[in-house]
């Protein structure tokens, strides 16, 4: 008998980040862009992008989803488009009314926990496979950048506040909630896997025109960075 | 930017929308090809308040939107069952 294979995950902006020499690290069995260049630090605080595709998140939708996320413990945004912290920098974001997406934090396992219960046949539930493109935005410079790419304006909405917005992006459907990383105010972003690279590329080609660029883990979300164990 | 209203997204350039067509009675299962036929191709043109389908692209969300076409002018909008006069069929 064979040994099992190690499934190996890969993020959708790999191989973009490939091609730009990244250091990595492995991060629960997907390679982690911990640095992209030298610059990072000073990138991430004008305007970084940085890809976090490698945290673990699954999804559910349906009009029993609410009420069985809650019977196994796991505490539900109260209304459509908001979402709430997870223990160890994770979220549950309500998407819409009936549909909802968790992703755990660095150090979070809320989503080993409950994707293995999430399967077809309960009532009202059903599963939705999650393989998003996961971003992170960095610095001062966020708002230019924001202009350029997308119709709504996030800088009344506060960090950390319970705000969770589906919108277009450079004509890329996303999901965008503000939060605070690293001490400072920072959007997240998720898009469907395919439309990753098209996303990536874009953004990172105008966050280089404002200063900013590509980076890593470590300089966009340290807690992420400790999470990889180098 | 013309803007619409999503009933859960709130107010988005008409870009993140697509139009799903007027709201009109599909024909019973039993119905002729004539009948049938009338339904799947011919629309109405006359101009004047309408009631559409629109969808939310980023969100997936169908709502319908009353319009006035003539004067390319969104009235309201909501969600299937959320009307008080009842579901359009």
């Amino acid at each position: 008998m064979t040994a099992p294979m190690t499934p190996v995950r890969s993020s959708p902006v790999a191989q973009a980040l490939v091609a730009r020499k990244a250091q990595w690290a492995p991060y629960r069995g997907m390679p982690c862009a911990v640095s992209v260049s030298a610059e990072d630090a000073r990138h991430s605080a004008a305007v970084g992008v940085c890809d976090v595709s490698g945290l673990e998140r699954c999804g559910l939708k349906g009009s029993g989803a609410a009420a069985w996320l809650e019977a196994q413990g796991v505490r539900v945004p109260a209304g459509a488009n908001e979402w709430v912290a997870l223990p160890g920098g994770g979220i549950v974001a309500r998407l819409a009314r009936t549909e909802f997406l968790i992703e755990d934090g660095p150090s979070g396992t809320e989503v080993r926990r409950v994707r293995p219960l999430i399967r077809a046949g309960i009532d009202g539930v059903t599963p939705v496979l999650r393989q998003d493109c996961a971003l992170v935005l960095t610095g001062e410079r966020v708002p230019e950048l924001l202009v350029q790419t997308c119709n709504v304006d996030f800088s009344g909405v506060p960090a950390d506040g319970p705000g969770l917005t589906l919108t277009q992006m450079v004509g890329v459907s996303v999901t965008v909630i503000r939060r605070e990383l690293n001490g400072e105010p920072a959007l997240r972003l998720w898009c469907d896997f395919t439309s990753g690279p098209y996303l990536w590329e874009t953004l990172v080609g105008i966050a280089e025109e404002l200063g900013g660029g590509a980076v890593g883990v470590a300089a966009a979300w340290p807690e992420l960075h400790a999470a990889t164990g180098t | 930017m013309k803007l619409l209203n999503c009933p859960v997204n709130g107010s988005r350039p008409v870009s993140e929308f697509a139009y799903g067509g007027e709201v009109r009675a599909m024909p019973p299962a039993d119905c002729t090809d004539p009948q049938w036929a009338d339904y799947v191709f011919h629309r109405s043109g006359i101009p004047g308040v309408k009631v559409e389908w629109w969808y939310h692209i980023a969100s997936g969300t169908w709502f319908y939107a009353e319009r006035d076409v003539s004067l390319d002018r969104i009235l309201r909008t909501w969600l299937p069952g959320e009307s008080p006069e009842g579901e359009i069929r």
